[in-house]
């Protein structure tokens, strides 16, 4: 029952003390700052904020284009 | 990329945390837990858990994971007081880790759509009552919803089939079919039957409180 | 269009994004097509076997006679069909087109990739059949022979593999949340399924040790597997249907990492009261509560991104499914969360209440934030609209009425099922005869669900088949057809060239 014990807590030593020293590592080499930038990755120039991408198909045919897209 | 690296290790480790307090440690408390022997009253000796034979028991047990039986059954007894399976009648006591140590796998269940089996072997020592109960499961429990085994068994009708030994005949109640109905068990019926007759915890164990 | 490069060194998108993205979108189009079409394949198969399976439990003699349909082979059927067949691979065309998209590259290994869906395709069909045959495991969610389920997790090795390599070279310097719930759902799902594959057909676990490792397995599946697949799309989808971004990013890595801490320790909750340890079912009590925090953070993060644009629920079948899908997910833990302490364990547990939580979670969740994943991806890959408006809206309502009546039905149902089971003075006969009314109100629900699954089918069979309208918003470049079309926005207003 000893040796029980003694795989338990040095479990949750190191288990304990690798996610402080991972939060630690974390905060220290900047991954935490500016960090809500990182929300608005998922937009860009076309696709910007503010801009709605999804719809339910329209019955409205596309017409000949007038001007190519580039 | 380092980054990444840390990330998995964090991932990984998470993984092999649970793995080691939920699975590996308990498995170790379990690894030393061995049968015990038991004198009954009547100065015999006897092993339990006991070891399933080979002749149908433990083929029985291989049919009984084969037809799906955990699904809608349960083997395992809640502590008094805690749900009321004592009160049923489902076991004389909790059931405990020692009960299930030659069980590979223990088909303990989740489900109750039928009764909790894990001391059917003490509570219904009928062997016509199983068979016609998977024969069908109406004729001794109208309203049950547990499928039929016809298939496990050859019908006849009108005529009774010659009996061959070691093979029991059943005839069905007249209620069943106004043409007089036998049924046969085949092998598979059997070591089923033969494997629920095993399932007893009422040996009492020092490690239940 | 292969021509618009993105220039290599450049971390930050240029004016050619439509251009990047369409060539993302198209590398994708033959792997998750593949994927997904399968998937739905086996989303109508396993809904058939929900189906027969569901009469057989309040009408007994359904299709007795044959012993490759009874209840105990046709439920795990139902279960595997749907949770490897058509919520894995579902997953699995969504995780590699988010990875894509948010690496920035162009899918790699794509002969691979189609390859591994077929092989994927034909092990869950081995292992289906050898069920139905009567050789599956009676190990629940776990019911392929060895034989065919190592290959299944094998194939994992070549996924990681992938995923490191596109995390490596991603061409988006920035690591988005779905992308670490992403990560974490390639590692945590093989090395989950081979280690209690091993350790329950072997001797390395001993006892009632592999109905832990079975329970180990099966939970953490559902909250390291399938939740994060669900939950990095629900963080993408959200934002980028509505054009916001998430409320709080902080929330959303702490979201994470209390997620993989907290659920993985919550498995023993299926054997609570079970002949385990005292101390092994209250660490699952404890991690089962912990949960509450990730829920929370979850919770908050998309309602708040949410709030002011609840109408957009209107125009956007993404957004439906999708947001009906978080808001279960929030449900269905809490729920899960309180199911798991002692006092209502003692209820519900052993009951059709069980099965309801199940579904709440698999389907309420999972399956319509996977459906809503695939409304927004299948018409960027393959350049047309879905045909038809009003059969999406049938598909909706027939799964989200469908899944409600489901829920409501088992948990009522399975809660007096339960208490009665707990009172020895009732006759466990008619407790069973009681439920009766409950499964039926289940199989109505279950057809309602099916006739959604129809209508999507369809839908996706015509999607593959090109059958809709070119698809006219600008983010898809369309220069493989004759004529180029009008830049236009959603609302139909042309947008200056």
């Amino acid at each position: 029952m000893t040796t029980m014990y003694i795989y338990i807590w040095s479990f949750v030593l190191l288990f304990g003390l690798s996610a402080v020293g991972a939060l630690a590592w974390a905060v220290q080499s900047g991954q935490l700052a500016n960090f809500q930038s990182g929300a608005t990755s998922i937009f860009d120039e076309d696709e910007p904020v503010g801009e709605i991408t999804d719809a339910f198909p329209t019955s409205v045919k596309p017409q000949p284009a007038e001007s190519k897209k580039t | 990329m380092n980054r990444i690296t840390l990330i998995g290790a964090g991932i990984l480790f998470t993984v092999i945390a649970s793995l080691f307090g939920l699975v590996l440690i308990p498995s170790n408390q379990f690894e030393s837990m061995q049968p015990k022997e038991f004198t009954n009253p009547d100065g015999s000796v006897v092993v339990y858990p006991t070891q399933l034979d080979s002749w149908r028991e433990e083929p029985g047990s291989f049919v009984y994971r084969a037809m799906g039986c955990i699904y809608c059954h349960s083997q395992q007894v809640r502590p008094e007081g805690y749900g009321a399976d004592i009160e049923r009648g489902w076991g004389q006591r909790r059931s405990v880790p020692r009960d299930y140590v030659l069980q590979n796998p223990p088909y303990l269940g989740t489900m109750r759509t039928g009764p909790d089996l894990a001391n059917i072997g003490v509570r219904q020592t009928s062997e016509q009552w199983h068979y016609t109960h998977l024969y069908d499961p109406q004729i001794t429990s109208p309203g049950s919803v547990m499928p039929p085994f016809g298939f496990l068994f050859s019908t006849h009708k009108d005529v009774e089939p010659k009996s061959i030994p070691g093979i029991p005949v059943f005839k069905l109640p007249e209620s069943y079919d106004y043409r007089p109905t036998w049924i046969v068990p085949n092998e598979q019926a059997m070591q089923l039957v033969a494997y629920l007759a095993t399932l007893r915890q009422e040996h009492s164990l020092e490690e239940v409180k | 269009m292969s021509e618009n490069r993105v220039d290599e060194n450049r971390l930050i998108p240029d004016k050619s994004d439509t251009a990047t993205r369409a060539r993302i979108d198209h590398s994708c189009q033959g792997v998750v097509v593949f994927w997904y079409g399968s998937s739905v394949l086996w989303l109508v198969l396993g809904s058939a076997l929900a189906l027969i399976a569901s009469i057989k439990l309040h009408t007994p003699g359904f299709l007795a006679d044959a012993a490759w349909l009874t209840f105990g082979r046709v439920r795990p059927a139902h279960l595997n069909t749907m949770i490897y067949g058509w919520a894995s691979m579902s997953g699995m065309g969504t995780l590699l087109w988010l990875m894509a998209r948010l690496c920035k590259l162009e899918l790699p290994w794509r002969r691979i990739l189609v390859f591994a869906g077929l092989y994927w395709n034909m092990i869950v069909a081995a292992g289906t059949w050898q069920i139905l045959a009567g050789n599956g495991t009676s190990i629940e969610w776990l019911e392929f022979p060895w034989m065919i389920s190592i290959p299944l997790g094998a194939i994992f090795v070549m996924l990681i593999a992938l995923t490191i390599h596109m995390l490596r070279n991603r061409k988006e310097k920035h690591l988005y949340v779905s992308q670490w719930y992403l990560f974490g759902a390639t590692i945590w799902f093989p090395f989950l399924y081979l280690a209690a594959t091993i350790l329950i057909h072997s001797s390395a676990a001993v006892g009632v040790a592999k109905g832990t490792a079975n329970w180990w397995f099966a939970h953490n599946v559902l909250g390291l597997w399938l939740t994060p697949i669900g939950l990095g799309s629900a963080y993408y989808f959200i934002p980028k249907v509505l054009g916001r971004p998430i409320h709080s990013y902080y929330l959303s890595i702490i979201g994470f990492w209390t997620l993989a801490l907290f659920y993985n320790w919550a498995g023993t909750h299926h054997l609570i009261g079970g002949p385990i340890p005292a101390w092994l079912a209250t660490v699952g009590i404890v991690g089962s509560m912990m949960m509450f925090v990730p829920v929370l953070t979850v919770a908050v993060n998309h309602h708040m991104t949410m709030v002011g644009n609840f109408h957009r629920l209107r125009s956007s079948p993404t957004l439906r499914f999708i947001v009906f899908g978080a808001m279960s997910y929030t449900i269905v833990s809490i729920q899960g969360s309180l199911t798991a302490l002692r006092h209502v364990n003692e209820t519900g547990h052993f009951t059709h209440y069980t099965i309801a939580h199940a579904h709440l979670g698999v389907y309420a969740f999972y399956t319509m934030i996977a459906f809503g994943s695939m409304y927004y991806v299948m018409p960027r890959l393959v350049g047309r609209e879905w045909i038809s408006s009003r059969l999406i809206k049938v598909h909706f309502w027939c799964c989200a009425i469908g899944i409600t009546m489901y829920w409501i039905g088992l948990s009522w149902g399975g809660w007096l099922q339960g208490t009665w089971m707990n009172n020895p003075d009732v006759p466990f006969i008619d407790i069973v005869k009681r439920m009766v009314p409950y499964l039926w109100s289940r199989s109505i629900a279950g057809t309602l669900m099916t006739i959604g699954h129809f209508a999507f089918a369809i839908l996706v069979w015509k999607m593959i088949r090109r059958e809709g309208e070119w698809l006219v918003e600008p983010t898809l470049f369309s220069s493989d057809k004759e004529s180029a079309l009008p830049s236009e926005t959603v609302h139909g207003e042309v947008a200056k060239s």
